[in-house]
């Protein structure tokens, strides 16, 4: 048990030597996307802000799952209860990586041009909301949020992996309620001001909705790596089961079902009324070869992992799951390709060099930053009232369990 | 798994939290949890409480026989439906009576799937109002189309001589699709988790009668270990197939309005929000019947404040999506910038169905935030009196899409406003007696309780090496 309680760092020593060459390689990474902003300062935000929104997804997505977790409880979070943790950490780095997106403002977003506005009777109409401004107080608000809640959640974690009180579960439980709440809201008006309001004509009362399901989608699959690599390593091989990864897969499942689920409904309701606001929106995607990327994104977002998840093997067989779960990653940039590119993009498929080094750039700084964070504090949360329950009768045998139902 | 949902230690500590996290009252056994739950359908004498709701449910029935022989007879006419508003009624009440509809399998299907044994003493209770709450909104499209004895006709695609075929694309059609299969997987779902409790009462019938109809439908169960294996399969398998239904029945449902491009109903978010909707509705049905059913019957050991709790909860968390609904549609019509969009939320918070729309805000939105105190989840009296609010809460949410987008068409030449004349009132309280009534013939000749499920649940069941 004793190894249980000493932080990761010490007690697996290979994340430590993980950790300097991916923030070295994410930040060298950065440093060569930055001459794609000289060059092409336009194409350079755009690549940005998806390779942005896909990591602000893990992130925000660890801390609402964790949110989820204090309340609904179940053996499928204890075990990366540290892991999400760690990911939440990397908040603080996030909130300072959208300056970029800040500074690219006049290119991402139509609206903020004077001269377009003042020929456009709708955008007019959308300067209350849509105003440099307030954009910026709202998006201001949005971190303050997020920072507040991952701050506190994680300080009382801390507190519970040090005193073991039981109060503090508690506490948790009703940050997490009201964390949830806000996290709902915030997401949902982040989501209209950085994406929707590309195309600022357009509109969808579902957006946010898929966005925060892509969000969950991607904090799993993210999970699932993490998770597989530690299995893989003591302390936690001997403790987690196949039964661990069995539930990821089937939450992995459900949100691949929920994105299709959210993203067909916005479709169908709009094809079927097509209206010209509405349209527009799907009128160069699906009349140009952007239509490629929608079919990609439903064999590879929906229906390849649809049939894998629904196999048994696959979701216990951990070396399976894990080559899955970076499938899904990858189609999660595709869902976000598709979501901002398009509308900068109107004639047809246009592909940047951008568009695969900014993502794979900013995702292994991340990388970096949350290997850092997961170092800091013990790898399992021991004192957490669940912890008896979801893992105590395999610590207690000390051993791997074959099966676990 | 579920265990996550009381903290372990609280503030009060002690055995009160104990009693409340409890799924069944402590000291029962086998039989003792067989006696109680089958004592209720095998008692000779029907208890007179019984009689007396009975009659009157069925006083209500007869209401709707009346109303709808009348309808039968005149026409649509008699109801409040007219140019502009089309849809009054018929649609609300069909779409309210589905709603409630998806507690049973959401608290039968999902929530075996994930584990969460708690649901098992309301599963067959939740099932059977789902079929009963399934048949009173079939009801509502069938007379609406005027002519009910050739509905099949116009519903059902089959080969004929004349080539016709429904409008496939239609969301109408798709809604006779998605309710007839809900129908008949919720009907397999509830009759096979019945057989083995049929079986028990065949044996322990002390009527000829009753071990004779016991005796069929149990189907010839005896329980081998064959039979429990063949029938454990069956039954999760039902749940897969019943599980999906959850989510894509309401979805057509909203389908019948977002497909059309009038404003309020044209709206993005409408197939999720429809769900949680239809399933706030119905957690809120399932409280309504449970306390006083479990008051009257002496059930606390077995439906306890733990369910409560529980489903009060699932009421609070669908019902912030459901106001999360109201606001991203309320938000978004008038970012919109479309004069029609924007006149929509404001129409309905300052036009002619102004009170209406507020007693919704209040009763779906306002009222439940109650929900978040413990207090308050832990009191039956409260919960009974939210749980009766919500589904008043529901029913008006469903009124106010319907007509107010309606009322108020593009041109104002075509506007007009709506009331449910007394016909109107009478086929929706009649179905409401049929409701009932079906609740009062199940509550007497089956047993609302699963009790091979509960036997399982208690610690004698728990045999080493099975779990």
């Amino acid at each position: 048990m004793s190894a249980l309680e000493r932080n990761a760092g010490e007690v697996i020593p290979e994340l430590g030597r993980h950790q300097r060459p991916l923030l070295a390689a994410g930040a060298l990474g950065l440093a060569v996307c930055a001459i794609g902003w000289v060059l092409e300062p336009a194409q350079f935000y755009q690549s940005y802000l998806m390779a942005y929104m896909l990591c602000l997804g893990v992130t925000l997505g660890c801390l609402a799952l964790g949110m989820v977790h204090q309340l609904s409880g179940g053996a499928w979070g204890v075990v990366i209860r540290r892991p999400i943790g760690a990911a939440s950490r990397v908040l603080p780095v996030m909130t300072v990586l959208f300056l970029p997106i800040v500074a690219g403002m006049q290119d991402l977003y139509v609206w903020t041009r004077p001269g377009v506005v003042a020929g456009d009777a709708l955008l007019q109409h959308k300067q209350l909301y849509l105003n440099v401004p307030f954009f910026l107080a709202r998006a201001g608000l949005y971190f303050i949020a997020w920072n507040v809640i991952s701050h506190l959640l994680n300080k009382w974690g801390l507190e519970q992996d040090q005193t073991g009180d039981p109060q503090i579960a508690r506490r948790m439980q009703r940050l997490s309620a009201g964390g949830l709440l806000v996290y709902g809201l915030t997401i949902t008006f982040a989501s209209f001001d950085w994406l929707m309001s590309i195309a600022p004509h357009w509109y969808s009362t579902i957006y946010g909705v898929i966005i925060i399901g892509g969000q969950g989608l991607s904090a799993i699959a993210f999970l699932i790596i993490v998770l597989e690599w530690l299995s893989r390593r003591p302390p936690l091989d001997t403790i987690i089961a196949k039964s661990h990864f069995h539930d990821l897969g089937n939450l992995l499942l459900a949100f691949v079902m929920l994105w299709a689920y959210f993203s067909f409904s916005q479709f169908l309701i709009i094809w079927a009324g097509n209206l010209p606001r509405e349209i527009e929106w799907y009128v160069h995607r699906l009349q140009t070869s952007w239509m490629l990327l929608g079919g990609g994104l439903i064999l590879f977002h929906f229906a390849v992992p649809l049939v894998l998840l629904l196999l048994r093997a696959m979701k216990r067989e951990a070396r399976l799951l894990v080559r899955l779960a970076v499938f899904m990653l990858l189609a999660r940039l595709l869902d976000l390709y598709w979501l901002v590119a398009p509308d900068f993009h109107e004639r047809g498929l246009a592909l940047s060099w951008l568009d695969l080094a900014l993502p794979l750039s900013l995702g292994t700084f991340w990388a970096g930053c949350f290997v850092y964070q997961l170092r800091r504090r013990p790898i399992l949360p021991v004192h957490d009232p669940e912890f008896d329950e979801a893992l105590g009768d395999i610590l207690e045998r000390g051993r791997r369990p074959s099966t676990a139902h | 798994m579920n265990e996550g949902l009381e903290p372990v230690a609280d503030s009060n500590g002690g055995a009160m939290e104990v009693a409340t996290r409890d799924v069944i009252a402590p000291g029962h056994t086998f039989s003792t949890v067989t006696d109680k739950i089958s004592s209720i359908v095998l008692a000779r004498r029907t208890p007179p409480g019984w009689w007396f709701g009975f009659a009157a449910a069925f006083l209500l029935t007869n209401l709707l026989m009346l109303a709808v022989a009348y309808l039968v007879l005149k026409g649509t006419g008699i109801w409040g439906v007219n140019v502009p508003v089309g849809w009054g009624f018929a649609i609300v009440n069909f779409v309210w009576w589905i709603g409630i509809g998806h507690a049973g399998t959401l608290i039968s299907a999902i929530l075996l799937l994930l584990k969460q044994s708690w649901r098992t003493s309301i599963n067959r209770f939740a099932e059977a109002m789902t079929l009963f709450a399934v048949a009173c909104a079939g009801l509502f499209p069938i007379l609406h189309t005027g002519r009910p004895w050739l509905a099949i006709y116009w519903l059902f695609p089959y080969p004929n001589t004349m080539g016709i075929w429904p409008q496939f694309r239609s969301p109408l059609i798709w809604d006779v699709f998605a309710v007839s299969t809900y129908a008949t997987v919720s009907l397999l779902f509830w009759f096979v988790g019945l057989i083995p409790d049929l079986a028990t009462l065949r044996d322990r019938s002390q009527s000829r009668v009753g071990r004779v109809v016991y005796g069929m439908l149990a189907m010839g169960w005896r329980g081998s270990s064959m039979h429990w294996h063949r029938y454990e399969t069956a039954y999760l398998l039902l749940a897969g197939i019943a599980t999906p239904l959850v989510v894509s029945v309401h979805t057509v449902v909203s389908f019948d309005f977002a497909i059309a491009i009038l404003p309020g109903w044209h709206t993005t978010i409408f197939p999720p929000y429809f769900v949680a909707g239809a399933i706030y509705s119905g957690f809120a049905m399932v409280l309504t019947l449970a306390i006083p059913i479990r008051a009257i019957y002496g059930l606390e050991d077995f439906i306890t404040s733990r369910h409560l709790q529980n489903m009060a909860k699932v009421m609070l968390v669908t019902g912030l999506v459901v106001a999360y609904g109201y606001l991203t549609e309320a938000f978004i019509a008038w970012y919109s910038a479309d004069p029609f969009e924007s006149y929509v939320p404001f129409n309905r918070g300052t036009g002619f169905y102004a009170s209406q729309y507020w007693s919704l805000i209040a009763c779906n939105i306002v009222v439940p935030q109650l929900l978040w105190f413990k207090k308050v989840r832990t009191s039956t009296r409260a919960l009974f009196t939210i749980a009766i609010i919500v589904n008043i809460g529901m029913w008006l949410e469903r009124y106010i899409i319907v007509v107010t987008s309606l009322h108020r068409d593009f041109l104002p030449s075509s506007w007009g406003n709506y009331a449910g004349t007394f016909w109107d009132w009478s086929t929706f309280v009649g179905t409401l007696g049929l409701f009932l009534a079906l609740l009062f013939l199940f509550v007497r000749f089956l047993p609302m309780i699963s009790i091979a499920e509960m036997r399982a649940m208690l610690p004698e069941a728990k045999v080493e090496g099975r779990e």
